[in-house]
């Protein structure tokens, strides 16, 4: 079963590890932090080894964002950001697990103070006709 | 089969495919005999295919392809071992090599069926419990099947890269684990057979799932699981429930000819057409129900297979014997329980009593964690909602249904209910 692991967040300036850049993550106590950033090394590490992941990609600041929307009958371009949010996707990873059990066992790992973890299943072009 | 020489120059790849397929557990098995790591042995193998690939579509295929395989195939692992700087692996294959013949030959102890039995072995070893269910799936593709990571790899749908991981992460399990190419001890037995058919039916569902054309070159997963189970029948004819779960696969595979129209959209069961259904497919799963039912234990995949059977049999959805299907569940039930087996079992016992004896058998599960969020659960709501006269609930139903499933082709037909019932002129 493949899952879509988004990070919403939104690191000020915009960098990566987010973590780096969000004062809420910045301001927990050393050792967690440690803990946090080791907890999700190892499972990226894990998910590797496994043949779990599929890709995963850290994302431009989306004030680099080109937008195209329809207007008038045609597209127009603006530039970003796509929303006014207070956090914008800054990565994802494209995970293939076992169960949904497993893909949350994930998902959870990769939550941090400051930011939001969405875990989407993504949708197959089979079924079953029970 | 045809013979290379008849077939012009330059075209003998076909045939070699086909040679690899039929040869490649037993070379691999011939080998594991001997020096015992799947990874080893399975990259000589690999070495294998690859000088017969070179030299066989120049020279034409060998007498007797399979020493050939096997004697290169070796030669291949020694060499790798020599070039090995570890000291414990040297000492480890001059400890292999003691006491053996170099021509390969089945030891003494053997059973006489060496054939049937490497390739049983082999799928112990694949379907080993250290590994996790889509590891045991992958290597017995890899391993048994001979299936290559990009065919396996496109069959589910993840990049080459993924399921190399994956394979040698098994590998690795197996090394640890200290698994070895043999038979399980009298005890493990049981589960052991039962881990190889759960493997095989994970397979076939998933290859029997797909609509759309994700073939394996000419083989679908489906008929890969097929291959499989039937290589398991061989070696254990008397087993009851490899019995049950080849007749189950065959069975439910005859009816892929009517179950997406087309557009390629699924047809559910109530609505196919099943003139189309694969006859002999079905005469051949009968037939093995009938000589294994009698004998007395009843399993998991002979009651699923006995239930699939009452469809074929049924000349329509609603001529189909819902009682007997009903019960049949309920031994299903009391045999192998779970929420789809209820499910299932609701939607027998709504057609053959009434709509509301089914939907109360549901309520347990709304509560259930597991099937809390699953659309299945919904999407039976919803139908027996709509037999039982209730469109408005039934529409509820549906549109939640089609917002959890991951199914493209389950949530178009889902979506094609609900705009139905909220628009009956349509």
């Amino acid at each position: 079963m493949k899952y879509l692991i988004l990070i919403h967040s939104n690191p000020q300036p915009w960098g990566h590890p987010t973590g780096d850049y969000l004062a809420a993550h910045q301001e927990l106590p050393e050792d967690l932090r440690k803990r946090l950033n080791a907890d999700f090394e190892q499972v990226l590490t894990e998910l590797q080894a496994n043949g779990e992941l599929i890709s995963g990609e850290a994302l431009g600041a989306p004030s680099a964002a080109r937008l195209y929307r329809w207007q008038d009958g045609a597209p127009l371009a603006t530039d970003g950001p796509y929303s006014e949010a207070k956090e914008h996707l800054a990565g994802f990873f494209l995970i293939d697990v076992e169960s949904r059990s497993r893909a949350e066992e994930v998902a959870v790992k990769f939550s941090g103070p400051g930011e939001t973890v969405e875990l989407r299943p993504l949708m197959w072009p089979g079924g079953d006709d029970q | 089969m045809a013979t290379t020489s008849s077939r012009p120059a330059g075209t003998g790849l076909p045939t070699l495919a086909d040679v690899w397929r039929r040869e490649a557990p037993h070379v691999l098995g011939a080998l594991l005999r001997r020096y015992g790591d799947l990874a080893d042995c399975e990259d000589a193998v690999q070495d294998a295919a690859e000088a017969a690939a070179a030299q066989w579509s120049a020279g034409g295929l060998p007498d007797d392809p399979r020493a050939w395989l096997i004697r290169v195939a070796s030669r291949r692992l020694i060499d790798r071992f020599r070039a090995d700087s570890a000291r414990s692996r040297r000492e480890a294959l001059d400890a292999a090599r003691q006491g053996n013949d170099p021509a390969i030959a089945p030891a003494a102890d053997e059973v006489p069926h060496p054939e049937v039995d490497d390739t049983l072995r082999l799928l112990f070893l694949c379907c080993h419990p250290v590994l996790s269910r889509p590891s045991q799936v992958a290597l017995s593709l890899r391993a048994v099947a001979g299936l290559n990571v990009e065919q396996i790899a496109a069959a589910y749908l993840v990049p080459a890269r993924t399921m190399t991981q994956r394979l040698s992460r098994a590998r690795t399990a197996l090394r640890q684990a200290g698994a070895r190419f043999e038979m399980p001890s009298p005890p493990e037995l049981p589960a052991r057979v039962a881990a190889v058919l759960d493997v095989c039916h994970l397979v076939f569902t998933e290859g029997y799932a797909r609509t759309s054309g994700e073939t394996l070159l000419d083989a679908s997963l489906a008929e890969e699981a097929i291959r499989l189970t039937r290589q398991v029948h061989a070696a254990l004819p008397d087993h009851a429930e490899v019995s049950g779960a080849l007749a189950l696969m065959l069975l439910t595979h005859a009816r892929s000819p009517a179950r997406t129209d087309a557009a390629g959209d699924l047809v559910p069961l109530a609505e196919q057409d099943r003139s189309r259904w694969r006859r002999d497919m079905i005469d051949e799963g009968v037939a093995l129900l009938e000589t294994t039912l009698p004998r007395g234990h009843v399993g998991r995949y002979q009651l699923q297979a006995a239930i699939a059977a009452v469809h074929a049999e049924a000349g329509s959805y609603e001529h189909t014997d819902w009682l007997q299907i009903s019960v049949l569940y309920d031994m299903l039930g009391r045999t192998a329980p779970g929420p789809t087996v209820t499910l299932n079992h609701a939607v027998a016992a709504a057609m053959a009593h009434s709509p509301a004896v089914g939907l109360a058998m549901l309520d347990p599960l709304r509560t259930d964690p597991a099937m809390r969020r699953h659309h299945r659960l919904y999407a039976v709501r919803a139908h027996l909602l709509e037999l039982d006269g209730d469109p408005t609930g039934a529409a509820d139903e549906y549109r939640l249904a089609a917002r959890l499933t991951a199914s493209l082709p389950e949530q178009r037909y889902l979506n094609r209910r609900l705009a139905r019932l909220e628009n009956p002129s349509r």
